[in-house]
């Protein structure tokens, strides 16, 4: 169900997908750690869909979490996203983060006021629900820059 | 010399498909074809497994339309319990398929077909995506994300989960509704009904504009298959299916699930992994027909809500007869979304609705069980065989996008011959071409789901063109 909070984490991945999985479980971990925490809203999906747009709209901040190819496999990155619509590909299906935020821009008028995007490199997405050991090992320090991302966020 | 153009994949689509359009030496359009190319597997994989398990096995197929998966199997294995579920579980279980066919049918018209209609058909390709849509109309992007979430948030509310929820079960659903969720999902309503009267608005200001569309876009007389209640009014999760020649004569009526077999055969083309289901005692193509929101508003005589009514009005006024440019799916499935919010609406207001009594329990009291829903994209068939222990030993899905291959196949033909001239065509054309298969807004992971035996041709072809070999399996 809907709800508003000041920051929004929003993960994506396929958790039957090897380190594809990593946003969830990123996002399971913080569900828990922000557990007491009204200001914190853990979204977790297979995919980012359009209609996520109304969710990063209700909130003050987001912190995407996703996998990535295009890094060295266990390797932990945390970016600012601008909003724009990207390059005339977008998928009905599955958005990427800067998409998303160029959507919730055209169709609600503005954004979040601080928007980063973790991610962490992937080793493997064959079929499988373990991670590669790069991944692994990644995770505690996934965790803390996540942690500290939105202690950030919320004390802004 | 001849020439094939392909158009791969075909965008704005569930699945993955392509299409291909054969021209002769003087650059005609002579054949084009709509091939879906995905396999799955459902039907052979489900054998040996608990038939209880099959409804949340079977709504896996599609990550759109689960809920018609699960209720239709759920019926099925009702059939095989010889049970008769308790009146709030079959309206709960119909308020989760409307609310399943609001958000489809949202996805279909915001996200897929929305940006041909409100950018235009040669549009630059790319800014026609639902990103290009939410910048040129603001308004439509909220309608749209409105009613998709609309749809969802009941769907999770009920079943825990917006895609592949559980709840539904052999013998109702498996736990009652709570006042709270019902108030919750009431709360949602006015909003709904304000973000349909937005999308109608706007598509019946930009409909007219589209008249050679309409004119070409698998615009033809051809059968029609629904479910429909005894009072001739629209349905969606029981009733009985009504097949209607082209001139809206009636030729089957009060057709049950278990009949369904005995009447409805399945062919195959060589060229598609999705097959073609048509009435036997027509044969096959004569027999072929069209079924979801087009086939529905053909049929029935009234929505059997206030503002629907007036709406389907309005739609059967767009012909004579019956309506037959498939173009109209669009107008069809804003219609059938604003019944959708109305019958939720009206199901919440029964107070029966949080009776605490929704499941029937039995076990295996027959060897074969058939089970029949509408899905958004049309009538949806499950077909299950077990044994003594109630371990399924044969299962047959006939999917809404089989049911309409053929018309898609002709439609596709239709407009290729109508945009395609001397051999020339612009991007524009060929996405019109695409479009007419966006109209019925197919679901290509539903209709590949058979394992086992596929139809295949595979052609040896000599570098002058020439066919040297050919095996066929069928």
């Amino acid at each position: 169900m809907d709800t508003i909070a000041r920051c929004l984490v929003l993960a994506c991945g396929n958790t039957l997908r090897s380190d594809d999985g990593v946003g969830p479980k990123l996002a399971e971990w913080a569900a828990e750690r922000f557990q007491k925490n009204e200001d914190v809203r853990v979204v977790a999906r297979q995919q980012w869909t359009p209609d996520l747009a109304k969710d990063i709209a209700d909130a003050d901040s987001v912190l995407f979490v996703d996998s990535s190819l295009n890094s060295i496999p266990g390797r932990v990155s945390l970016a600012a996203v601008a909003s724009n619509r990207g390059n005339g590909d977008a998928a009905t299906h599955h958005l990427e983060a800067h998409e998303l935020l160029g959507l919730t821009r055209s169709i609600y008028g503005s954004i979040a006021d601080h928007a980063m995007l973790l991610t962490v490199g992937v080793g493997s997405t064959e079929l499988g629900e373990t991670f590669s050991e790069p991944v692994e090992a990644a995770l505690p320090r996934a965790r803390g820059v996540l942690e500290k991302a939105v202690l950030r966020f919320i004390q802004n | 010399m001849s020439q094939t153009i392909t158009i791969d994949p075909v965008t704005r689509l569930e699945g993955h498909g392509k299409i291909t359009i054969q021209l002769n030496d003087k650059g005609e359009v002579e054949d084009a074809h709509f091939h879906v190319t995905q396999v799955r597997g459902f039907e052979r994989f489900s054998e040996g497994r608990p038939f209880y398990e099959m409804p949340s096995l079977m709504a896996r197929i599609c990550g759109i339309c689960p809920v018609s998966h699960l209720i239709a199997s759920a019926k099925a294995c009702e059939a095989i319990m010889s049970v008769r579920i308790p009146h709030t579980a079959a309206q709960l279980r119909r308020m989760l398929n409307l609310a399943q066919m609001v958000q489809s049918h949202a996805l279909s018209f915001f996200y897929l077909a929305s940006p041909d209609l409100l950018l235009g058909m040669e549009a630059d390709v790319k800014v026609r995506n639902i990103l290009g849509v939410a910048a040129a109309k603001p308004e439509l992007g909220r309608a749209g994300v409105g009613l998709r979430r609309f749809g969802q948030s009941i769907i999770e509310l009920l079943g825990d989960k917006r895609v592949h929820p559980g709840w539904v079960v052999p013998g109702g659903v498996t736990e009652p509704l709570s006042s709270e969720k019902r108030d919750k999902i009431l709360a949602m309503i006015p909003e709904a009904y304000a973000n349909t009267g937005v999308a109608l608005g706007a598509y019946k200001q930009i409909a007219d504009t589209f008249k050679q569309e309409i004119e070409v876009f698998a615009n033809f007389p051809s059968n029609y298959l629904s479910l429909i209640n005894e009072d001739e009014s629209i349905e969606f999760t029981d009733g009985a299916l009504r097949l209607v020649d082209e001139g809206g004569k009636i030729i089957e009526d009060g057709m049950t699930a278990a009949r369904f077999p005995e009447v409805i055969g399945e062919a195959v083309e060589p060229y598609s992994y999705t097959k073609f289901a048509y009435y036997k005692p027509l044969g096959y193509p004569d027999g072929s027909y069209r079924v979801g929101p087009l086939a529905r508003l053909n049929i029935v005589k009234t929505m059997g809500t206030a503002k629907a009514e007036k709406e389907l009005a309005e739609f059967k006024g767009l012909a004579a007869g019956l309506v037959t440019s498939s173009f109209h799916y669009h107008h069809a499935r804003l219609v059938e979304i604003l019944y959708g919010i109305e019958k939720i609406e009206e199901i919440l207001s029964d107070p029966r609705i949080l009776d605490k009594h929704v499941r029937a329990t039995a076990g295996v009291n027959r060897l074969e069980g058939t089970g029949q829903a509408e899905a958004p994209r049309g009538v949806l068939h499950h077909h299950y065989k077990v044994d003594e222990d109630g371990k399924m030993t044969w299962a047959n899905l006939v999917i809404a996008t089989g049911q309409n291959n053929k018309a898609m196949n002709l439609g596709v033909l239709q407009a290729a011959k109508h945009y395609v001239k001397d051999g020339k065509f612009t991007e524009g054309m060929l996405n019109r071409v695409e479009a007419v298969v966006r109209t019925f807004d197919p679901c290509l992971s539903c209709s590949s789901h058979a394992a086992g035996q596929m139809p295949l041709l595979l052609e040896l072809v000599a570098s002058d063109g020439d066919v040297v070999d050919r095996v066929v399996r069928d």
